[in-house]
């Protein structure tokens, strides 16, 4: 039974690393062929959210799911947890952060324009 | 054109090494045996069954850089604080005043900052007291908490760090305590050595043949590193203080800054 749910948090987990893969190619592209800057900050949170957020999760479940590990897999996947609740807070305050001092600074054109 | 040729020239240089490192350029990896500098480094870094030419320090790096070349890294950490001297030198007396009062960011930052500016300095700690034991030491620690007064000083404004209490004068005199028990700790066996009539050496960590002083090789029951462990949190101190006056000075306005160096370039 442990064998079984083992490997259902590895294999879990590895989708989860798989999706992490494709948002962070998704990201890469989208940075490179999207228009403007306040179009590419959401490329920006598919990066670090999903590319980064998602596989972290993953890598605890993996972790988890890892027996071999012994008792070291719950120090990797808390290591793995912790650093992904901190990516996502920072992650969000970041690309806030500096859409707002593009914005208020006026450093880039408003493209696509707000209408305000 | 030109960027397909340079893709398939980055592609083509990534698969070349990685096929020379699959065809074993590197030699074998890991290694199959240690070198003889490996050995004799494992061996004297954490040897609690025979305390004599040992670091008692777990971490093989940390006890290299504290320990075995220890007199190198007190000659870094001066040429660091050389560095930060000339920088603040620069700005000697523009850097005590206000200067730029900085505005603060949005509520969404502001929140986000004091919920990772803890833990900044929690992971400091980490690194810095579990140097001995973990990768890390002091330098990482105090560079790792220096994060947290850069980060305030941008989310939170110069102002309102200056009215926390992190201001010029305090960072300095830690600095300088810092400095000086760093010292202390590397001249400490020399000076008891001197006082109790028996030899010593500077920089001594456990004892030697000839010259038994020893600092204490546990704390309860981790290993310290002796003189390792005292090293690590004087260094983070000194370096988060170092930084912090740094970064304190060059968020001053250009005006405020350029104002100070007016007849740098003529002599007064």
């Amino acid at each position: 039974m442990a064998t079984m749910l083992s490997w259902i948090l590895v294999v879990l987990g590895q989708v989860l690393v798989a999706i992490g893969i494709a948002c962070d190619l998704i990201a890469a592209i989208l940075m490179h062929r999207l228009r403007s800057f306040y179009l590419r900050i959401h490329a920006l949170t598919v990066g670090s959210i999903g590319g980064a957020v998602v596989p972290l999760i993953g890598a605890a479940l993996i972790a988890a799911g890892s027996d071999f590990l012994g008792t070291y897999r719950w120090y990797v996947a808390g290591g793995a947890v912790v650093t992904a609740a901190i990516t996502f807070i920072m992650a969000g305050a970041g690309t806030h952060a500096i859409a707002r001092a593009v914005l208020r600074t006026r450093a880039v054109e408003e493209e696509p324009s707000s209408g305000a | 054109m030109r960027n397909v040729v340079v893709a398939l020239a980055v592609v083509f240089t990534v698969l070349l090494l990685a096929y020379a490192t699959y065809l074993g350029a590197l030699g074998p990896i890991p290694p199959n045996d240690l070198r003889e500098l490996a050995k004799a480094l494992l061996e004297r870094s954490y040897r609690p069954w025979n305390p004599f030419n040992t670091s008692m320090c777990p971490e093989a790096v940390t006890a290299v850089v504290w320990d075995f070349r220890g007199l190198d890294t007190v000659f870094e950490t001066v040429v660091f604080y050389g560095a930060i001297v000339a920088t603040l030198a620069l700005y000697r007396t523009t850097s005590r005043s206000l200067g730029l009062v900085g505005e603060r960011l949005s509520l969404i930052v502001r929140y986000a900052t004091l919920v990772s500016v803890p833990m900044i300095l929690i992971v400091a700690a980490a690194t810095a007291l579990h140097g001995q034991l973990t990768p890390g030491g002091g330098f990482q620690g105090g560079a790792i908490a220096a994060v947290a007064p850069v980060v305030a000083l941008v989310v939170f404004g110069r102002r309102k760090l200056l009215d926390l209490g992190v201001t010029y004068v305090k960072a300095l005199i830690v600095r300088n305590l810092a400095l000086v028990a760093i010292a202390l700790t590397a001249l400490g066996p020399l000076i008891a050595g001197i006082v109790l009539g028996i030899d010593a050496y500077v920089l001594q960590n456990q004892g030697k043949v000839g010259a038994p002083l020893s600092y204490p090789p546990w704390i309860l029951d981790v290993p310290s590193g002796g003189s390792v462990i005292l090293f690590n949190i004087f260094e983070a101190l000194a370096v988060a203080a170092g930084f912090t006056l740094v970064f304190l000075t060059l968020a001053l306005d250009e005006e405020t800054a350029r104002r100070e160096l007016v007849g740098e370039d003529r002599g007064w």
